[in-house]
């Protein structure tokens, strides 16, 4: 097996791991869709009951929805790996350490996936927006966004996770470093709904997959100094 | 000179503040070096601790 | 000794250019006296992504070589950068209120791009004041700080195109305020600023530098001195109980 083989293989078992946990019970999903559905709900009420109003600020709203609620997520999917020191015995495994940080982000772009995901029609219905016909537009855009949301947040998650102010230091750091990716993520929303007039929609969808490659690979290669410890 | 508030608050701001800044980094820093030299000087005099009493 | 007589020099050289800025140079003819913000507000800039470059380059040497002092080299950017870039931003809302009528002028790049940059790096020294043992202190700090300076670019880019895919090029941004045709005296006291500011920045640099290997030190014995009474009252500890105490087990 190749050095890249063996990585992948271990980025899946992790990623496999996590996922079981969900599916026997840890309720990460269930919270936090409740949580963004109820803060796009709660976007509609701040905004006001005006349509075209809610129908224009709709792909921010989703944006900042996803955003909040990939926090959250991120943030439990490091913690039940410190809890009982798991993450501990992670390390002392003989395995690569970005090989780890790929397990946890494919754990945390499933998680962030599965949001973004419901959201997008909880969004179409809740403010009237059009999405079927520009679903291949808001689909990469969605794929992208996830995969830079989980890059980052699973980077910051690593930072922060043995801290005792995490839940405040968390939002800090990476709420700022996501700016770009949110966006890039919001004007390529409104483009592909709005039928991309301006032709604008393919710079914003280079500028994701640029933000994701260079989050990936910084994340990749520092993930490991987080861990030695 | 048109625009005078904003001159004044602009330099005011900027230059008060690295001086203000300067001034706090230079006490602190004497702070610290006298707490330092204080915490030497104990260690050179404290006696190695002893047994505890059985 | 050297560092005083680099702090006197700076004191001069910034008051004295702050005196040409603000009395010897002619007004703009297009902005007034507000233009004499700029030569504030552009040596401010500068020194800020200095700082916040220092401070990547100083995490990453740390994450080579493990020495604590590149750390310490890193702290003083981070702190020095937040005033600087916090300065900027002051004295381009001075200086967009009178120019642009706005002090918050949402299409230009450099504004909330630095906006960001200032989030960044008080959330990286936050982070620091929350993290202790300065090894994992130091290790952390590199990381998230070299994370900040990746984004930088991605932030301006994304800003800039904010602006330039919707709107159409609106307002000049400062640098095309400070153009190299301007006359010579303009440039010249805009040199003679950027200069003094960046000898002052050196002298809080040092100082700041100084001030984080005394912390460390203190800290470091501070510790061991904990160390060394939780060994001793481990040994008390460990002396057997006065009188049959070992009954509630």
């Amino acid at each position: 097996m190749t050095g890249l083989r063996a990585d992948a293989a271990i980025a899946l078992a992790i990623a496999r791991k996590d996922a079981l946990a969900e599916l026997r019970g840890r309720q990460i999903a269930g919270s936090t869709l409740f949580f963004a559905t109820l803060v796009l709900l709660l976007f509609g009420f701040a905004l006001g009951p005006d349509a075209r109003r809610l129908a224009e600020a709709a792909p921010g709203l989703l944006w900042l929805a996803i955003v909040f609620g990939s926090l959250l997520v991120v943030a439990r999917l490091h913690q039940q790996e410190a809890e009982d020191d798991a993450l501990e015995v992670l390390v002392r495994y003989p395995v690569e350490r970005h090989a780890i940080y790929l397990g946890k982000l494919l754990a945390g772009i499933g998680a962030v996936g599965v949001l973004g995901a419901v959201l997008l029609p909880v969004v179409g219905i809740l403010y009237g927006i059009p999405l079927l016909p520009a679903w291949p537009a808001l689909v990469a855009t969605l794929v992208l966004g996830t995969i830079g949301l989980a890059a980052v947040g699973t980077f910051y998650a690593g930072v922060t996770v043995r801290m005792q102010a995490r839940e405040v230091m968390l939002p800090l750091l990476m709420l700022p470093i996501v700016a770009p990716l949110l966006l890039a993520c919001v004007k390529a929303t409104a483009a592909a709904v709005s039928g991309n007039p301006l032709g604008d929609l393919a710079a914003w969808v280079q500028l994701l997959v640029v933000f994701d490659v260079v989050m990936v690979v910084a994340g990749a290669a520092t993930y490991g100094h987080l861990l030695e410890e | 000179m048109q625009n005078l508030g904003f001159i004044i608050a602009g330099y005011g701001v900027i230059l008060g503040g690295m001086l203000l800044y300067a001034v706090l980094l230079l006490r602190r820093l004497s702070a610290a070096r006298r707490a330092s030299l204080e915490i030497r000087r104990q260690a050179d005099t404290a006696t190695p601790p002893s047994d505890p009493p059985a | 000794m050297a560092t005083r007589v680099l702090g006197v020099v700076a004191l001069i050289a910034v008051v004295a250019a702050s005196l040409n800025a603000l009395f010897g140079v002619p007004a703009d003819v297009n902005q007034g006296d507000a233009q004499r913000i700029m030569y504030v507000h552009v040596p401010s800039a500068w020194l800020g992504y200095l700082s916040f470059g220092v401070t990547a380059l100083a995490g990453i040497g740390y994450l080579w070589k493990r020495d604590l002092r590149l750390d310490a080299v890193a702290v003083a950017g981070a702190e020095i950068g937040v005033m600087f870039t916090a300065f900027a931003i002051w004295g381009g809302m001075m200086w967009g209120r009178p120019v642009w009528g706005v002090f918050w002028q949402w299409e230009d790049p450099r504004l909330t791009t630095t906006a960001l940059l200032l989030a960044l790096y008080l959330g990286y020294l936050l982070f620091r004041r929350l993290t202790d043992e300065p090894h994992r202190r130091a290790t952390r700090a590199a990381v998230v700080g070299i994370i900040a300076a990746v984004d930088i670019p991605i932030v301006h880019f994304s800003v800039e195109w904010w602006r330039g895919l919707h709107q159409g090029p609106t307002i000049g941004s400062p640098d095309k305020v400070l153009h190299p045709s301007a006359p010579g005296l303009f440039v010249l006291a805009l040199v003679s600023m950027v200069i003094a500011f960046t000898l002052a920045w050196g002298w809080l640099m040092l100082r700041r530098y100084q001030l984080a290997r005394i912390e460390w030190q203190m800290e470091e014995h501070g510790r061991l001195g904990r160390l060394s009474a939780a060994r001793r009252a481990a040994q008390a500890a460990a002396m057997p109980p006065p009188d049959g105490a070992a009954e509630g087990v």
